[in-house]
């Protein structure tokens, strides 16, 4: 029996609680009773897999209906895999410990582009073919959703259909029409005819993609009678959309060990190289009430003895002070910690700072991205000196000795001198550091600076832009590396291939599967864990398939380019796109929502808090 | 300090997908209950409190249990602790697995540990018979020498010990057709003896590996061979 096995290798492997199920939140129900099952998957480990959101949320929202149940599936780490290969176990799900081959729909959310590899190696685990044409009428419907499917095309091979956008209510939509159609003896086929007719649901094989002698994509047409453009989803009454009063509680320690309540969705900051500053737009919040409420249950439900509150920026939360006060009084009384990520405090009362401080113990992070005010105005990043400096000057005269900043590497127009910019704002903040601790011997202040490279992403203004080339990246890493002797400061930089691969993968078209395929083949997966990465590996995976990393990665698109997800609609105008372009390119900022709508083409009926206002 | 606060002995099973619940996390799994619980238990004073918890003897990795002890305690301020309220409450919070038995006030202290006994069944292809000869035979060496990784002066060193004269056989026979046999080992401070390296040199010396060796923990006892309480 499969769970004897799996119980017996369990024990072989490093932290077996990750491969067996039974926490406490975790769903178990009787399968003669169900209409649809539901494997959601996660193409990494349990421990990165179980501190995310999104799967918190859509497994609740699943199982919280009687006739369906979802159950959580995540990437075994390599020695498990082995014993599992080994002893012919195939993938299953940990409620149940079923062989998730034997599922309705097997779900991943696509979170990263360095997780694609996996996505097959699952595939494979579960006994099932990689390659949805290969694959039979009767095995389960293999889908996706997530950020990365913003640009489903390089994963087109591998999947019968993709879920565009935000997922409460289409995968209800799209589970309720499966039991329909299982119900009625509908083949997989004709249920994919269906399902392409739901808004948010893309059938990649109705649409044919012709390409120009240069390579680039030249048409998607669709065929079938399938939907032209196809729309991403949008939750429209965001304080009332389903929420989880209850998660999965894991026995092993994992990357994000609490209770998260999401506060707000979409972003009104407009940060030019952000791509779910875009992709989640427009911004919506949830209301004082509901996100304490909501906090409340989780807590009580979980025993976490932490609570986080989740969003891109929780500062912009129109009511952040009533709310934050009313976080920590519950909190304080429940002794639960709240973590505040890095907020912006500029214009917090007193009463409220002192609050916060009392909870707050996370250190000083900037994510300044850039060097100078120019390219800061450059990707529209509402950040200046002035604030990091003052910032840092209450914190220094409140004994803080250590300093984390963010930059990335390579964006439009940045030069040698923006790389400077860079070491002068750090000795700009280590001069002020020594004169407020004049005199104080033996007090050193730690910097630590990391840079990673900027990997242009679908709709967002960057869309056009070449990535920097190994070269350029070489060239400026020398630059800064030479600029900073001092052993106080820790410079770091990230993987410049990872970001290449992640750059071609992020703008890859349906062509870019086979090479994906022919990576995995060579044995890639947990490409974005520094110990497995091979890029070797891919380099001749693009080889095999003649196709040209740089082409996808350092090529500069012109406006009217047909791009690989272009036939997607996010509410993002090319339109907009282009001008905030344009804008860049003179270094001409945007306002943020708040301040005024910029008409970025999301529609005032799509729920925005600010949607529309101020525009004539 | 005055102390403000009841001491409880909890006795609780750890059996079925609990038994892959590492010691380490043990810790955050019963934290956790008790807050979900809603119990007055005792938090530690200081910048960080968290509930007090004490476990008394750890449990090898997918080994189950019938006897495990951990000791907490509740608030003063709550009044006296009601032993059967606290067991209702505790049972409904645990995951699967996880059992209150029993809940006293601790008469014993845990340096008083002397020795745990253990069933173990074996599953596989061999008959009962044949595992139990091969145990006779296994116990019938003069001695049975395994690895030990240990401190030596502060340095990880790996030694060859004999426990042989530490394992008490207390029943061996056929049960349902397989094999079953029942051992006491010593347990505490002073001196011990993990289950599972016995279990390991048995199937060692049998050369073959079992479909399954469910080891279960039955008792632990004083030093006197008391039930340890
Ligand atoms: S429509 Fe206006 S307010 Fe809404 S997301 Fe776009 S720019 Fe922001």
């Amino acid at each position: 029996m499969l769970k004897t096995k799996i119980e017996k290798l369990a024990l072989r492997s490093n932290k077996p609680s990750r491969y067996i199920g039974g926490e406490v939140g975790s769903v178990v129900k009787d399968k003669s009773k169900i209409d649809v099952r539901f494997a959601f998957c996660f193409p990494d480990t349990y421990e990165v897999g179980m501190s995310h959101l999104g799967m918190k949320i859509l497994y609740g929202l699943k199982n919280q209906r009687e006739n369906f149940w979802c159950e959580r599936v995540f990437a075994p780490d390599k020695d498990f895999e082995k014993l599992m290969r080994e002893n012919d176990i195939p993938l299953y799900a940990l409620e149940s410990l079923d062989p998730i081959k034997e599922f309705d729909f097997i779900g991943f959310t696509m979170q990263y582009e360095l997780s694609y590899t996996n996505v097959l190696n699952m595939l494979d685990l579960a006994g099932l073919n990689v390659r949805a044409s290969e694959r039979s009428e009767t095995d389960p419907i293999v889908v996706a959703g997530g950020p990365c499917v913003c640009n489903p095309e390089p994963l087109a091979e591998f999947f019968d259909l993709f879920i565009l956008g935000e997922g409460e209510e289409v995968n209800l939509e799209l589970m309720d029409l499966y039991a329909e159609m299982k119900k009625l003896g509908k083949s997989k086929s004709e249920f994919l005819a269906e399902a392409s007719e739901i808004e948010g649901i893309y059938v990649p094989k109705f649409y044919d993609v012709a390409y120009n002698p240069d390579g680039t994509v030249k048409s998607v047409i669709p065929h079938s009678g399938a939907p032209m453009p196809i729309k991403k989803r949008i939750i429209k009454d965001f304080d009332k959309v389903y929420y989880p009063d209850s998660f999965v509680v894991p026995f092993t320690d994992i990357v994000h060990d609490r209770a998260v309540v999401e506060v707000l969705r979409g972003c009104i900051r407009g940060c030019r190289f952000c791509q779910a500053g875009y992709i989640y737009r427009p911004f919506r919040e949830k209301s004082v009430d509901t996100i304490a409420r909501q906090t409340k249950a989780l807590c009580e439900q979980t025993g976490y003895e932490e609570v986080s509150l989740s969003s891109l920026s929780t500062s912009d939360h129109p009511e952040i002070e009533e709310l934050l006060s009313k976080l920590v009084d519950y909190t304080e009384s429940e002794k639960v910690s709240l973590s505040l990520p890095s907020l912006r405090v500029d214009n917090f009362s007193e009463e409220i700072l002192e609050k916060i401080n009392r909870v707050r113990k996370s250190g000083l992070t900037f994510a300044a991205e850039a060097g100078t005010q120019r390219l800061r105005d450059v990707i529209n990043k509402n950040i200046s000196e002035e604030e990091i400096l003052s910032t840092c000057k209450l914190a220094f005269i409140g004994g803080y000795s250590t300093v984390k900043l963010y930059f990335m590497m390579g964006h439009p127009t940045e030069t040698d001198e923006d790389i400077l910019g860079i070491v002068a704002l750090v000795r700009k903040i280590s001069d002020l550091f020594y004169e407020i601790n004049r005199g104080t011997k033996g007090k050193f202040l730690s910097i630590s600076v990391s840079v990673a490279t900027f990997v242009p992403k679908p709709f967002t203004p960057f869309e056009f832009e070449p990535q920097i080339t190994s070269e350029t990246v070489k060239h400026r890493h020398d630059l800064l590396t030479q600029s900073f002797k001092s052993k106080h400061i820790k410079l770091s930089y990230h993987d410049y291939r990872v970001s290449l691969l992640e750059a071609v993968l992020a703008r890859g078209d349906r062509r870019t599967s086979e090479a994906i395929y022919k990576a995995w083949k060579k044995g890639c997966t947990f490409d974005g864990w520094t110990e497995h990465f091979n890029f070797d590996n891919w380099v001749e995976a693009f080889k095999e398939c003649g196709l040209d990393m740089e082409f996808y990665a350092c090529r500069k698109r012109e406006y009217d380019e047909v791009m690989p997800w272009d036939h997607l609609d996010y509410y993002i105008s090319k339109r907009f796109l282009i001008s905030e372009n344009k804008k860049a390119h003179e270094a001409i900022t945007t306002p943020n929502c708040a301040q005024k709508c910029s008409g970025c083409g999301v529609k005032k009926e799509c729920g925005g808090t600010y949607c529309g206002k101020g525009l004539l | 300090m005055v102390k403000d606060y009841y001491d409880i002995r909890a006795v609780f099973k750890k059996t079925g997908r609990a038994i892959y619940i590492s010691h380490l996390d043990l810790m955050r799994v019963m934290q956790r209950t008790f807050k979900r619980a809603k119990l007055p238990v005792w938090f530690t004073k200081g910048y960080n409190p968290h509930v007090y918890l004490m476990f008394s003897l750890p449990l090898s990795l997918g080994v189950s249990s019938d006897c495990e002890l951990m000791d907490f305690g509740v608030d003063m301020s709550a009044g006296e602790p009601d032993y059967e309220d606290i067991k209702v409450r505790l049972n409904k919070a645990l995951p699967e697995g996880l059992e209150i038995v029993t809940l006293y006030e601790p008469k014993t202290k845990h340096t008083e540990i002397g020795a745990c006994e253990y069933t173990l069944e074996f599953y596989g292809d061999r008959s009962a018979d044949d595992v139990l000869s091969l145990f006779n035979s296994f116990m019938a060496q003069d001695e049975i020498l395994i690895e030990k990784r240990c401190k030596v002066n502060m340095k990880k060193t790996v030694v060859t010990i004999d426990i042989k004269p530490d394992i008490n056989v207390l029943e061996s026979r056929d049960s349902d057709g397989h094999a079953y046999i029942s051992l006491r080992l010593p347990a505490g401070i002073k001196h011990s003896l993990n289950i599972v390296s016995v279990s390991t040199a048995f199937e060692t010396f049998c050369g073959f590996e079992f479909d399954k060796i469910c080891i279960n923990r039955t008792k632990i006892l004083t030093e006197s061979g008391d039930i340890f309480s």
